[in-house]
């Protein structure tokens, strides 16, 4: 399935846009999961950005605007999700 | 109905301020929790300083995820209520955009009918808001160059409950220091 995900902090350094749109596969289980984008996410990273360190996705959360995601959450319907890098507010 | 639907608006106030349009309001925030019943207001005020980690600062950019940042906020504020008082007032904004030194970054103000629950609730809820919001600050440096800070990962493998499973916004924990493991929260 197709999903769109916002960039943050750190990722905004990668690319010019704030979102990336992949295609996620369904792996082994017929139906993506959020461990799913992790993975589309890194390997879509590893070849088109420079400078990206995985340990940067090692170390955050997917969420969707109410919510951060489990590894074995269902991907929204709508697709839409962000990558949280570790936070900094205050 | 979300979350920020269901919030008590008379009790919590929750806001994103960009700097470019306004400034952060300190008497915005007393008035917004002050109440005849309440005889003490503890109100943070967090301002850009000069200096980080040996580093003169000329300005920070804050980077944020609206709509689930206002949800942690709100989020926060019930809970230090529910902790700390059920007549409590709660007030939170935070600032986003490029950030000059001394302007101010965020607001908390916590409002009860004695000082000691005001003090350990908005510290309850400031501490909430720098280690679980998704926001993000860039430091800008005197020599030109630009770093995010390192923050705080957020977690989502919570113990689960054997009926049921929780999720929620958590920042790693150390278990030596009950706190977050970031070096950032650690010189704050």
């Amino acid at each position: 399935m197709r999903v769109s995900i916002r960039l943050f902090g750190a990722f905004r350094q990668f690319q010019e846009r704030d979102v990336l749109d992949l295609d996620v596969a369904d792996a082994d289980t017929g139906s993506a999961t959020v461990a799913d984008v992790r993975r589309a996410l890194d390997t879509y990273a590893l070849s088109h950005w420079r400078g990206y360190n995985a340990g940067l996705l090692r170390s955050s959360a997917l969420a969707t605007e109410d919510e951060l995601l489990r590894p074995t959450s269902a991907i929204p319907a709508d697709g839409r999700l962000a990558v949280i890098p570790p936070v900094s507010g205050g | 109905m979300n979350d920020i639907d269901r919030i008590d608006a008379h009790r919590i106030a929750c806001k994103v301020v960009d700097i470019a349009e306004a400034a952060l309001d300190p008497a915005e925030a007393l008035a917004f929790v002050s109440d005849p019943a309440f005889g003490g207001i503890d109100l943070f005020v967090g301002r850009v300083r000069s200096v980080n980690h040996g580093r003169i600062v000329t300005g920070i950019h804050y980077d944020m995820f609206d709509p689930l940042t206002l949800k942690v906020f709100a989020r926060s504020a019930e809970a230090a209520i529910a902790a700390h008082g059920p007549q409590a007032k709660v007030y939170i904004a935070h600032a986003k955009g490029r950030l000059q030194v001394g302007d101010t970054a965020v607001i908390v103000a916590f409002a009860t009918p004695h000082r000691d629950a005001a003090f350990r609730g908005c510290r309850e809820v400031i501490e909430a808001v720098k280690h679980t919001s998704p926001i993000w600050k860039q430091e800008h440096y005197l020599d030109g160059s630009s770093e995010w800070s390192e923050g705080c990962a957020l977690c989502v493998e919570t113990p689960e409950p054997a009926a049921k499973v929780v999720t929620t916004i958590a920042p790693m924990h150390s278990a030596a220091t009950d706190g977050c493991v970031c070096a950032e929260h650690a010189a704050h």
